[in-house]
């Protein structure tokens, strides 16, 4: 009997123990959502339920300004951070009160919310960005705000070294100012020519954004070719053979250190304290370096992820705005984005209050933070800019499935061709 | 109605609400895992799971990852229960002494086990990042200098029992503490009388003694071992890169990460849930098995 019983204490602990960790529960939906309002929407009025929290208050005030002006009342929700905005959207849609306009975060969202989206026609913003949501030939997002990565460069250090970074288009370009910005290493007091990253702490640098090259660098912009192969499970081999020679030069003048175990800070502060002249990474560094007081005048060059010139970087909107297609104010709505993207006062409040790089040619207002301002002589530029597909790839698949291979890359692990051959196996794999 | 029925009426209401949560919170949802396990489950509302019978655990078995996730997490678990629970005796042995500031020293041992996982995972991750490196450039040791510990798989595995056992070898040494305490001092003066050695001392009286401790502290050790995984998110985030049948995995990727990676990160809970739940089997079987060895050799007074 005895023994029964301790069999038994023991399961119990077990289960105790081994249950709340190894099934994994379902997210609570008892949505935790700062409701602002309970009020039914009234005719002419916006709901709009977002989720970046920290331009909630800046888009509240804006939309009062709107209320001021034009009698429609917008009514501003937010969700987000701590709180996971794509289970309160369920919840929200569950309920009976559904927002007029809500955030769909590319592709996923686009497939999750497909029934519910209706799209925009005839609006004048549309004219004034390439950067909206398209699918099935219509347009269904508006982009809420630009974000872009391509080299950074500490423009003192390469004026020192007497290299014009509108030169560098080009691996060959790359080649030849590296070499010799490694030559120069004392001199300018560098530690390494590129602050890069490929450790477990920074897989989304590898395997999302240095990866984002093999799918769109070179290729005009929307063109998703390369993708559309690869998820088919075709590698383009020659292109995966031009990308890793990118990838084997990025890696071979950074520092080892900072390589494979260093974390954001160590990224970026190697940039920041002059110790790398490159780094490889967005203009959403900007809060990072403002407030490390760096100053030093910097801008983006393109990454040669493949041969041949290239005049462009990544940008992309990770965020759009989207019009529910059961809304009883679908025009008010379509208005009042229209009205934030073309009226003064939307461009005061994008770049001004909320900080945000504006998706809109028509804006000429410049952020103060330096490399969004950079951003925005790219979007500016014609064909300035290759479209960001990272988010289009499976689940997991750019950080989980092909990161660990860029590390081991940067280990000296595995050669060059067996990094070729181990994408290649990863991308066949997909299909 | 009898005495006896009455008691046993009162013994299954007092029961009852403990039982009843414990069926609502962790049996009920058991089940409905091993159910998910075998569907396409998502964990989207409104999403019916189709049955995929044991799909799930046919791919999960044919996934390196996998395979390689449950030898480290062996591994890992042997060696950390070994070093934590000599680590925890010795430290008990000392405390127990008549020495200065004992009290002092108990709390200062159990400390580092307050600390939550994530944070002592990202204090010993500076230390094996910035620290050692430095101590190699102020002594002029390049080798130290030059020690990325975090990016080679066998050291990572050892810098992560280390760190574990800073945090764990605290707590359990108060369960020795109170074992050894409770050795009477009977048996130990008669074994000095006699002549006994320190270690005829220890091996004969106080390990016996203390054996109902081991199976406690055993168990501890070992189920804790098993399911670490705010240490490796923090210290390691499931890297550095290895290789394994050639192909290029997560070397610190334990089974508690590597579920939740399954689960989350690739979006396929269904698959995951099968995993959990051969972890949870798996688990079973090994702590009971240990709990029935360590049994055997406990003493009775």
């Amino acid at each position: 009997m005895k023994k029964i019983v301790s069999i038994v204490m023991v399961l119990v602990m077990i289960f105790a123990l081994a249950g709340c960790s190894s099934a994994p529960a379902p997210a609570d939906k008892s949505a935790d959502t700062k409701t602002e309002d309970k009020v039914a929407p009234k005719e002419e009025s916006v709901v709009i339920y977002q989720n970046k929290v920290e331009i909630g208050e800046q888009l509240s005030a804006f939309a009062a300004k709107y209320e001021a002006q034009t009698g429609v009342k917008v009514t501003v929700k937010t969700s987000g951070g701590d709180t996971p905005y794509a289970e309160n959207l369920k919840a929200e849609f569950q309920s009976d009160r559904q927002p007029d306009i809500f955030v769909i975060e590319g592709k996923g969202g686009y497939n999750t919310w497909k029934s519910k989206l209706t799209p925009f026609s005839g609006d004048k913003w549309m004219d004034l960005t390439d950067l909206a949501f398209k699918a099935d030939g219509k347009t269904y997002g508006f982009p809420v705000a630009v974000e872009a990565w391509g080299m950074a460069y500490n423009a003192d250090l390469l004026a020192k070294a007497g290299i014009d970074p509108s030169t560098l288009t080009s691996q060959d370009a790359y080649k030849a100012a590296f070499k010799k910005l490694d030559g120069m290493k004392k001199e300018l007091g560098i530690k390494s020519v590129v602050a890069m990253a490929a450790g477990p702490d920074m897989r989304w640098v590898t395997g999302l954004h240095n990866f984002n090259g093999y799918l769109s660098a070179g290729l005009p912009y929307g063109d998703t070719s390369v993708l559309d192969k690869m998820l088919k499970g075709q590698p383009d081999m020659e292109r995966l053979k031009e990308y890793a020679d990118w990838v084997e030069l990025l890696f071979k003048y950074s520092d080892k250190a900072v390589l494979l175990t260093g974390n954001y800070d160590a990224q970026v502060g190697q940039f920041a304290t002059g110790k790398a002249v490159f780094v490889h990474q967005g203009n959403w560094i900007d809060p990072w370096l403002m407030s490390n007081g760096v100053k030093f005048p910097m801008g983006f060059a393109p990454h040669a992820s493949v041969y041949g010139e290239h005049n462009a970087i990544f940008i992309g909107a990770p965020s759009y705005y989207v019009i529910n297609n059961e809304s009883k104010n679908i025009q008010a709505a379509k208005d009042f984005l229209n009205y934030m993207a073309t009226s003064e006062e939307g461009a005061n409040y994008m770049v001004k209050e909320a900080k945000m790089v504006p998706a809109f040619k028509n804006i000429t207002l410049k952020p103060d933070a330096p490399l969004s301002a950079d951003v925005m002589k790219w979007l500016a530029k014609d064909n300035g800019a290759y479209t960001w597909l990272q988010n289009d790839m499976p689940d997991g698949f750019g950080m989980g499935t092909i990161a660990p291979i860029y590390e081991a890359f940067a280990k000296g692990d595995i050669t060059k061709q067996e990094f070729i051959d181990q994408l290649a196996d990863k991308i066949r794999a997909l299909k | 109605m009898g005495k006896k029925l009455k008691s046993k009426m009162f013994f299954w209401l007092f029961l009852a609400p403990a039982l009843l949560s414990f069926i609502i919170v962790v049996v009920i949802p058991f089940f409905m895992g091993i159910y998910y396990s075998l569907t396409d489950w998502t964990a989207i509302a409104g999403i019916k799971p189709n049955w995929v019978g044991i799909n799930n655990y046919k791919n999960m078995f044919k996934d390196i990852a996998f395979q390689y996730s449950f030898i480290r997490t062996f591994v890992f678990t042997l060696l950390s229960v070994m070093t934590i629970n000599f680590v925890a005796l010795m430290l008990a042995f000392l405390v127990t002494r008549e020495i200065k500031f004992k009290n002092f020293y108990r709390a200062g041992f159990f400390v580092p086990n307050l600390i939550g996982g994530l944070v002592l995972g990202y204090v010993w991750q500076f230390i094996f990042k910035s620290v050692i490196p430095q101590i190699g450039d102020v002594l002029g040791i390049d080798f130290l200098s030059n020690l990325l510990l975090l990016a080679d798989p066998t050291l990572t595995l050892f810098g992560l029992i280390f760190a574990f056992t800073w945090q764990y070898a605290g707590y359990i040494m108060m369960i020795y503490i109170a074992a050894l305490l409770n050795v009477p001092q009977e048996l130990i003066e008669a074994s000095e009388v006699d002549g006994a050695n320190f270690f005829q001392k220890f091996w004969n009286i106080t390990f016996p003694m203390i054996a109902q401790a081991f199976t406690i502290t055993s168990f501890l050790t070992l189920v804790n071992s098993f399911k670490q995984f705010d240490i490796i998110i923090a210290l390691t985030n499931g890297g550095p890169s290895d290789i394994y049948k050639e192909q290029i995995v997560n070397s610190t990727e334990l089974l508690a990460v590597h579920i939740y990676n399954v689960a989350f990160k690739y979006n396929n809970m269904a698959e995951g849930q099968a995993r959990a739940i051969i972890f949870f089997l798996v688990l079973s079987v090994v702590s009971m098995a240990q709990v029935y060895y360590n049994k055997k050799r406990e003493v009775e007074m």
